[in-house]
């Protein structure tokens, strides 16, 4: 079982309300926290670990051997990304940024060995025990590569492997199809949101996205007092959706972040709030055995 | 020139901040603003934009469609796709829209000719407008679910280009998305300098430390601004990671409720709240981008 935080907008807490809900969570639930905001993974920083258990995610990226090579251009043809350009002879060579390893060219040629199965480091995934009873399985993206989509893929894999009862997933920020990844297969979508006119636009296209997706979505509205809290029931409602939690701005809320020790372990009154959404998440799932 | 400007992290203000400087330099200078993060552009409603002069569609997004009609159910396609885009629903092999890439290697490995096509799609829209503070602005919304590609920011950096020409414009400042993906390099590359924007957090600092590799991979200056910059007084890795990389700081902007307040009035914070602690030291890194960079 599998259910999602995201957040249309970067930097509206998204990760500060799936650490919390997962710790919430971890005594209804034998659980693992996934982090799929591969170009910015940071739940580890949250919850104070050290990324562990390194694994490469390698991908395809051909080779030409230029003596098989029969110089007919259909791997540069074929090649979507445009990542193979060719000499006015027909000679490929592969611009190695755009390739996104999904060895298409490879498929299309006809001359056995002219283009040989190399290899190239896309990014790593991480397992991380934490000390809160949960694993932590993060994707992480390479500095200078492009494609989100592989990382998010096999991160995703590596957690469903863990055989848990519950997956908790943290996505990217925005809509794109590498959200609709980390989304797939969820039972539910918890959207975080700000009141802003940002917060609401960017809300707003998330809710689209549960809804094209046909997972219904539940609201928790971040910085609460920053603005109209009204404009967004409004445009949850239209979605079908429900706002089951405001949390107002809060210096201990920023204290607990900035000191990795997440807020729910606190007594601070924001805990109750975080609580509140656990115990929704739960009712909504059917309560955990 | 080319300016950019990039957090590598969201939510750190680097919006807010761009939309403070764009104001800043409007009256000096003549420039178009590029927002480069299509995912979730915002700068258009800092700004104040009520509608736009032009749009353009952008097809270029490919999806794959299986016919069901003559499909045989070999699941050969689905057992191939690159990215697990492809599910059995009812008996019937249908390729998830939302998350496919348009690769085409299951066109490529069906074995039945003309049962996979590959369809162009719209990925989105790219749109210019004038601001009310006089200067063009050319930003982009992606369609949800399509891939986040490079090519969009491509595409409204031609578009800057052009109307730079027309327009006789010295420069283009980019507001580019958060990440280091596809967008930001797209971004950055040819880009004259980057400016980094971040706050005084482990996560900040981590995910700035990212953007400045991309930053250093075309081999570009970079210069720092710090957001938020009296929110974490222990911390100090950011500066002391700025000074070792030898990466100037164009100014510290304090935790102000100016800001979040200006957002919600649509305003860039040095108009909303010019007395505001946060515009004083807006208006001085301002001036350093005068000196500095802009000269
Ligand atoms: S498809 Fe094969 S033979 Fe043809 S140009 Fe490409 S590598 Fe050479
Ligand atoms: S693996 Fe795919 S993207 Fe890379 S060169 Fe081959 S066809 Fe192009
Ligand atoms: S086009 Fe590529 S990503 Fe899309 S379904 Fe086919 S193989 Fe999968
Ligand atoms: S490979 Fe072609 S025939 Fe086989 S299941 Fe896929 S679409 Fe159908």
């Amino acid at each position: 079982m599998q259910i999602a935080v995201s957040g249309g907008k970067g930097g509206t807490g998204k990760s500060t309300v799936a650490i919390n809900m997962t710790i919430a969570l971890r005594e209804r639930y034998d659980l693992v926290l996934a982090d799929l905001d591969v170009e910015a993974p940071n739940d580890h920083l949250l919850l104070g670990v050290e990324l562990a258990n390194e694994e490469p995610v390698e991908l395809f990226m051909p080779r030409f051997d230029y003596s098989k090579c029969t110089r007919c251009r259909k791997c540069a043809e074929v090649c979507e990304e445009h990542a193979i350009i060719t000499m006015r002879d027909g000679t490929p060579f592969l611009m190695p940024n755009l390739c996104s390893g999904c060895a298409a060219c490879e498929i299309v040629c006809q001359v056995p060995g002219a283009i040989l199965p190399g290899k190239k480091l896309m990014g790593h995934t991480y397992l991380t025990e934490t000390p809160y009873g949960f694993p932590l399985v993060t994707g992480r993206l390479l500095e200078g590569e492009e494609r989100a989509m592989p990382i998010v893929s096999r991160a995703k894999k590596r957690a469903q492997a863990l055989g848990k009862e519950l997956l908790l997933v943290d996505t990217a920020a925005g809509t794109s199809n590498t959200v609709s990844k980390a989304l797939e297969d969820s039972r539910l979508i918890i959207a975080v949101t700000e009141p802003t006119p940002l917060g609401i636009h960017d809300g707003e296209l998330i809710l689209r996205l549960a809804k094209l997706m046909d997972i219904p979505a539940m609201v928790v509205v971040n910085r609460s007092d920053l603005g109209d809290v009204g404009r967004v029931r409004e445009i949850a409602e239209r979605y079908g959706a429900e706002v089951i939690a405001e949390i107002p701005y809060s210096e201990n809320i920023i204290r607990s972040y900035v000191e990795g020790k997440p807020i729910v372990l606190g007594d601070y009154p924001e805990a109750g709030i975080f609580r509140e959404i656990a115990s929704r998440v739960v009712e909504f799932l059917g309560g955990g055995e | 020139m080319q300016l950019v400007i990039a957090s590598g992290k969201g939510g750190v203000g680097k919006s807010t901040v761009t939309a403070s400087l764009l104001y800043l330099l409007k009256d000096e200078y003549r420039f178009v603003a590029v927002d480069a993060d299509a995912d979730a552009p915002n700068l258009d409603l800092l700004l104040g934009v009520e509608h736009w002069e032009e749009e353009k569609e952008l097809i270029g997004a490919k999806v794959a469609r299986i016919n069901t009609e003559s499909c045989i159910r070999c699941g050969i396609c689905q057992e191939r796709c690159p990215y697990d885009c492809i599910k059995v629903i009812d008996g019937d092999y249908v390729v998830s829209e939302l998350t496919c890439e348009g690769c085409n290697v299951c066109g490529l490995v069906c074995p039945v000719p003309g049962t996979i096509t590959l369809e162009e799609v719209r990925s989105g829209v790219v749109r210019k407008t004038t601001t009310r503070y006089g200067f063009p602005l050319i930003s982009a919304q992606l369609d949800v679910g399509r891939p986040n590609s490079g090519k969009l920011v491509t595409e409204e950096k031609e578009w800057a280009k052009k109307l730079m020409g027309e327009l006789g414009l010295e420069h283009m400042i980019v507001d580019s998305a958060a990440g280091i993906g596809c967008q930001v390099i797209a971004s950055i590359g040819g880009a004259d300098l980057t400016i980094l924007v971040a706050e005084p957090t482990p996560a900040s600092l981590s995910d700035v430390q990212r953007a400045y590799r991309v930053v250093q991979h075309f081999r570009q200056p970079a210069y720092l601004i710090i957001n938020k910059s009296d929110f974490n007084p222990g911390f100090t890795a950011l500066r002391e990671w700025a000074e070792t990389e030898g990466i100037p700081i164009l100014g510290e902007i304090p935790y102000d409720r100016a800001i979040p307040r200006s957002m919600s009035m649509l305003k860039p914070f040095v108009e909303a709240f010019p007395d505001s602690k946060a515009a004083d030291a807006m208006r001085e890194i301002a001036e350093r981008v005068r000196k500095e960079i802009l000269k």
